[in-house]
């Protein structure tokens, strides 16, 4: 019955186990090596910092572990990271799997619509009140990841054009806003105030309570510099009527 | 669609310059799967078909699955193809997906009336989501599976008979096929029906020493060889000019010398027109 051939044909697909038939390795090898260069797409950061060679015998082993589940491959490698964050070959470069985390957060934004952001003028009509009780949410692909390691300056280094000027480990911790923008997903640095701001919105706190908690965060947080920023970068969705 | 002007794969490193210079192309074909999400991509193709026809190819809907289509998928595909209203929508025979996995690869069936009957009722629901009929492309064989009951020709002529879809010819895969399962071309192409044609495919190949034995693999990573070139001239000549399609797929050259290619197809069609 087709059902069973296909059945233990695939289970022959995701295998290190050596197989007499070699015409069925060029499937093999076919499944192995196009998922590794799916995931060297949506991960060009952790591709540079390892080198092809290592990526595509990581990426591999990813694949044998947690093959995807449907065919559209960008939306592949959400747990490509913690399998980095547990791959003892890896375990010199402990940035690594903190720099999938930006790879992916940029994949995601890439991926996701560009579409009904918020008008501040339509803030400016809001009473002092009414602006500070409002609860904000964010764009599609937007999102925060936070790291002990300065991610965006090795993001920035690692890309084809950059020097050959070394980071600087100790330049962490980083907190990276990724976002979409309408030509493509990039991320700004934020301060610690800034953060715990976009976590406090996130969480759906009103602007004032996020306000609050930011503050306690660092105390020379600035409300209107910080929102100005974020809204510069098209991080809120538009208003809810 | 015209089949006097043969057309390009669209792939990324390609995009902005498509999008900037508008070259002269018969069409664009795009994978449906490199689509289905709202990237800058998407809205770039959207932009280009001001300009371009469009042929959407899907590579992983799994038309062989004994499980059946993915729904979920199945839908994106659909929504896809009713937002870019293509001259063109195909398949492969062949399966990907299985046991809730997705394995990126053109997987062999064993040419079987059960297979069949499979892909006759895969292939109509795909024709009822999308409301057209679709063309379904030989694939590249490595494997002659022993349970097959039908050559493949007889397998694609009874699928077009039974499911009204039509055939997208892949002259590189039909040699690649030919050569590593010693089948003779001649008697392939005699058992297609002649009037199921809808697109060709062009792309070039890899050889392999496997053992002392050369293998094809069909990696769309170079030019399209003498060969092959050849047996689109004799394809031509059978079923007459059709929409004409070049692939490269890995080791992406200039968009030039794609175009180059496309133009030398064009050449081929209209000296069988």
């Amino acid at each position: 019955m087709l059902r069973e051939w296909q059945a233990a044909f695939a289970a022959q697909l995701l295998t290190d186990a050596s197989v007499s038939e070699k015409r069925l390795a060029i499937h093999r090898h076919h499944v192995a090596s196009s998922l590794a260069r799916a995931l060297a797409v949506s991960f060009p950061t952790v591709e540079a910092l390892v080198g092809a060679e290592f990526f595509r015998e990581t990426a591999r082993r990813f694949v044998m572990q947690d093959p995807p589940r449907q065919p559209v491959l960008a939306e592949y490698g959400a747990g490509f990271a913690d399998f980095l964050a547990e791959y003892a070959p890896a375990r010199g470069l402990s940035y690594l799997a903190d720099t999938a985390r930006l790879d992916w957060a940029l994949n995601v934004a890439f991926h996701s619509p560009y579409a009904g952001r918020l008008d501040a003028a339509a803030l400016a009509t809001m009473t002092a009140d009414d602006l500070a009780g409002l609860s904000l949410a964010f764009a599609p692909g937007v999102a925060l990841v936070r790291s002990a390691y300065p991610i965006g300056l090795i993001w920035k280094a690692s890309q084809p054009d950059a020097g050959d000027e070394p980071v600087d480990l100790a330049r962490g911790p980083a907190r990276v806003l990724v976002l979409r923008q309408s030509d493509g997903a990039s991320f700004v640095s934020l301060g610690e105030g800034e953060a715990a701001f976009v976590e406090a919105l996130d969480d759906g706190r009103s602007i004032e309570a996020a306000a609050g908690m930011a503050a306690a965060a660092e105390p020379g947080f600035d409300l209107s510099r910080a929102f100005a920023l974020l809204n510069t970068c098209e991080v809120f969705a538009a208003l809810q009527h | 669609m015209q089949a006097a002007a043969a057309g390009i794969g669209l792939r990324a490193p390609h995009l902005a310059e498509i999008d900037r210079t508008r070259p002269k192309a018969g069409f664009l074909e795009i994978h449906a799967e490199n689509y289905l999400t709202p990237s800058p991509a998407l809205a770039t193709v959207e932009r280009l078909r001001a300009d371009y026809e469009f042929s959407v190819h899907a590579v992983g809907l799994s038309l062989g699955s004994a499980e059946g289509l993915d729904a979920a998928h199945l839908a994106r595909v659909a929504a896809l193809v009713k937002r870019l209203e293509p001259a063109l929508v195909s398949e492969h025979l062949a399966w990907s997906t299985f046991g809730g996995r997705y394995y990126n690869d053109l997987l062999p069936l064993p040419f079987t009336e059960e297979a069949l009957d499979v892909v006759v009722a895969n292939v109509q629901r795909l024709q009822e989501m999308l409301g057209r009929p679709v063309a379904v492309e030989n694939p590249s064989g490595y494997l002659a599976i022993a349970q097959s009951t039908l050559t493949e020709p007889e397998f694609l002529a009874e699928l077009v008979r039974r499911s009204g879809c039509r055939l997208l010819l892949d002259a590189n895969n039909l040699h690649v096929t030919a050569h590593n399962l010693g089948l003779d071309v001649g008697d392939w192409l005699d058992k297609l029906p002649a009037d199921a044609v809808a697109e060709f495919h062009l792309a070039g190949h890899a050889e392999n020493d496997a053992d002392g034995e050369t293998v094809l693999i069909d990696d769309h990573g170079s030019a399209v060889r003498a060969e092959v070139w050849a047996l689109f001239d004799r394809c031509v000549r059978r079923f007459g000019p059709r929409p004409t399609l070049v692939e490269w797929d890995t080791d992406i050259p200039a968009l030039g010398v794609l175009l180059d290619e496309a133009d030398r197809a064009t050449r081929v069609l209209a000296d069988a027109a």
